[in-house]
């Protein structure tokens, strides 16, 4: 059984169509990285698994619940689906600590003490564990980015989003961030990963997808994709980006 | 429906086109439209009509208590020294009441606002140093005049060169806008060839008049008379010209007994000679008068008024705020909300509440309501109801910028956890908003604090009231305004201090 089924997905914002019908089963434990050029809907695709974006058409389907279904207890299904962002969206009024133990308490996963205890242990997973009590504005792009992967890691989830991780950060702290990734993908989470690094996505991936106007324009082994791309417009891509 | 609301532009107009009694408030300007108001709004409840109509008391008014209308400052009628209501007006109703055996509760609440009170039947009389007209008894029943009044020319006390008229030629007089002595100026300045300049208020004509900008005052002889006798600095230098009398007031067909009572009461004081020392007491000219008292003194006389008035000031600026602080949280959330029902709802509120001056709304909540709901609400009450439901509307606005001033991203990061939409914003969005609010909150603070001055005009007797109760009745209106302005500017500078410190503190 797959993962995430997804099934003519599209979604408009007012009469501006992003995605124009998507179809992709991502099974347990897969890698899928999403390439493609800016404006081609990889992001809205991304946003749509936890339905932080409305969806228009067609269905969503995590661990055999429809997010599409209006009886489905969203923030039940958002426990198990952890996301990065781009800008890291940290709760600057937190601490790195109380970032992540803030859903875990608030959800009564744990109680203070062990939520404390797991959030160290992420934070040392992620190589931070003296950034405990510093506010997020007095840490580096990449201190951010890992303790907001520590933080979605906190309700312990199966499904890893990761939405251009690495594309607000200087170039001297991609590396760090992609550790930790890499780290993820080793451990066997299923994760979907929308990102330009393109050496990262061949080294991680067990299936690239390209994404363009809003549709999947071709998708496949990172070997095929990167070594053999059958469309024009991937090889056209790909030729500008590598 | 339609002769209810015919009946109450005549109203209007009737109070309007007699407003000749001597007077400082701006009452030709200010009712009309107030009325008007009541008008529309009683055309569509019929409750205002409906009001008009109570039943008559039995005759008898010993033992009974009245409450009694009347102006806020109209000396020597009526005024507050050290905290108590005194004058004509007040001396002569307490007599007339001690002599029938009834109590009476005295509401000063100003002119206008009286006959307002009056008509809605929330006071049962009115005196108030109200000039008897036609027009007048149309809508109230008067006693027999208790005086007569009339203008009177005065000049600076060092001023010899005029004596008369006629001395007036090419000069300036200041008048009270709309009084009779305007009236009364207008019809001979062509004769004497003078220019007329209305002004406000006595206190303003009479420092007009000290600080050279015109020579001479046209006023009410016994308002003039006060005035000198206070050492206003002026002389009366011509006689008084015939004028009107003035009466106590009833609403129309209400009230007999006590109208009864009151010009039997009156009879009695003329007879026994207690009316002439009530008059001799405010009018009579000192023989020498005492030099003004130092600011020092002026300071130390006023204090306790004003203390009393800062305390009113304090009270209705924090419970303003914490009903506001309420409203603006429940409108601030349904106006960032998805609910549409609820953001037209918010919106509507805003919109009433931000686009109609405070002065209207507190007038509408004083006189406007009760007369619409036949329900009669206290000053104070009032007061904070205007107070709380106008900055209300502008704390949903800044709870609404400060909620929306947070990246949604924060939003998202939090519900992308699995946590719900309300401990999101409770745990996430409103912390961080609370901050970025906190500058503007102090800053509506203060303009609360400083609009509870407007409640002045309804008769709530804060800081600026008191201050406006002081000055008509001793002329030192430029100190007494100062005295004033430094304790709003004191009390606003130590809170702005304190709310500045605990913003620091707790908004790291």
């Amino acid at each position: 059984m797959s993962k995430i089924r997804v099934e003519g997905l599209t979604k408009s914002f007012g009469s501006n169509e992003v995605l124009k019908g998507i179809d992709v089963d991502i099974a347990e434990r897969e890698v899928v990285c999403v390439i493609g050029p800016s404006g081609s809907g990889k992001s809205t695709f991304l946003r749509c698994l936890n339905k932080l974006e409305e969806i228009s058409g067609g269905s969503v389907t995590v661990d055999g619940f429809d997010l599409t279904d209006p009886k489905v207890d969203l923030n039940a299904v958002r426990q198990h689906i952890g996301m990065v962002f781009q800008h890291f969206n940290l709760f600057p009024h937190m601490t790195a600590l109380q970032n992540i133990m803030l859903a875990p308490v608030e959800l009564k996963k744990q109680t203070k003490a062990e939520a404390r205890q797991s959030a160290m242990e992420l934070l040392a997973r992620v190589g931070l564990q003296e950034k405990a009590d510093a506010r997020p504005a007095s840490l580096s792009g990449g201190q951010k980015q890992r303790v907001a992967i520590a933080r979605a890691l906190a309700m312990n989830p199966d499904i890893m989003l990761f939405d251009e991780a690495t594309s607000a950060l200087d170039p001297e702290m991609v590396g760090e961030v992609l550790t930790v990734i890499r780290d993820l993908a080793r451990e066997g989470m299923t994760m979907v990963v929308v990102t330009h690094e393109m050496g990262f996505a061949r080294e991680v991936a067990d299936r690239v997808i390209f994404m363009a106007d809003g549709v999947i324009c071709e998708e496949g082994t990172p070997e095929r994709i990167f070594g053999n791309p059958q469309q024009p417009r991937l090889q056209d891509f790909l030729a500008k980006v590598l | 429906m339609n002769s209810a609301m015919n009946r109450r532009q005549e109203t209007a107009f009737t109070v309007h086109a007699t407003a000749h009694r001597d007077r400082w408030r701006h009452l030709a300007r200010r009712a009309p439209w107030l009325i008007a108001l009541l008008a529309v709004l009683s055309l569509f409840t019929g409750v205002g009509a409906a009001t008009a109509a109570a039943p008559t008391p039995a005759p008898d008014v010993a033992g009974k208590t009245f409450t009694i209308g009347t102006d806020t400052t109209f000396a020597p009628f009526e005024f507050r020294e050290g905290g108590d209501l005194k004058g004509i007006d007040m001396d002569l109703i307490r007599a007339i009441a001690k002599n029938q055996g009834f109590s009476v509760d005295i509401k000063s609440l100003g002119f206008d606002a009286a006959l307002q009170a009056l008509q809605s039947n929330q006071v049962d009389g009115v005196i108030a140093g109200m000039s008897i007209t036609d027009e007048r008894k149309k809508i109230f029943d008067f006693s027999h005049p208790y005086f007569d009044s009339g203008v009177q020319m005065a000049v600076l006390k060092s001023n010899t060169d005029i004596k008369s008229y006629a001395d007036l030629k090419g000069k300036t007089v200041a008048v009270k806008r709309g009084s009779e002595g305007e009236a009364f100026a207008n019809s001979i300045k062509d004769k004497y060839h003078f220019t007329v300049k209305p002004l406000d208020q006595s206190a303003t004509m009479y420092d007009d008049v000290k600080a050279g900008n015109s020579v001479a005052v046209f006023d009410d002889y016994p308002v003039l008379a006060y005035g000198i006798s206070k050492n206003n600095g002026l002389k009366a230098v011509t006689a008084k010209e015939r004028g009107s009398s003035y009466g106590f007031a009833v609403n129309k067909g209400q009230n007999q007994d006590l109208l009864a009572a009151f010009n039997a009461g009156l009879a009695h004081l003329k007879a026994d000679g207690q009316y002439q020392r009530i008059l001799d007491r405010y009018l009579k000219a000192p023989g020498e008068s005492a030099p003004n008292s130092s600011f020092f003194s002026l300071l130390v006389d006023s204090f306790p008024a004003l203390m009393k008035g800062l305390g009113l000031t304090m009270l209705a600026t924090v419970l303003s705020l914490f009903f506001a602080l309420i409203l603006g949280v429940v409108f601030g959330f349904f106006k960032v909300g998805t609910s549409r029902v609820l953001r037209g709802i918010a919106s509507v509120y805003v919109a009433v509440f931000r686009g109609t001056p405070l002065l209207v709304q507190a007038f509408f909540f004083y006189f406007g309501l009760p007369q619409m709901t036949g329900v009669p609400i206290d000053v104070l009450t009032a007061g904070i109801l205007t107070l709380s439901l106008n900055e209300g509307a502008y704390m949903t606005e800044i709870v609404r910028g400060g909620i929306q001033s947070i990246d949604p991203g924060q939003l998202e990061a939090s519900r992308s956890l699995g946590l719900g939409y309300v401990t999101s914003m409770r745990r996430v969005v409103v912390p961080q908003a609370i901050k970025v609010m906190t500058p503007t909150f102090i800053n509506q603070f203060v303009i609360t604090l400083k609009d509870t001055s407007l409640l002045a005009v309804i008769g709530f007797a804060e800081l600026t009231y008191q201050g406006q109760q002081i000055y008509a009745s001793n002329f030192r209106t430029g100190e007494t305004l100062l005295i004033v302005a430094a304790l709003y500017f004191i009390v606003i500078m130590l809170l702005t201090q304190l709310s500045n410190l605990l913003d620091r503190k707790f908004n790291k």
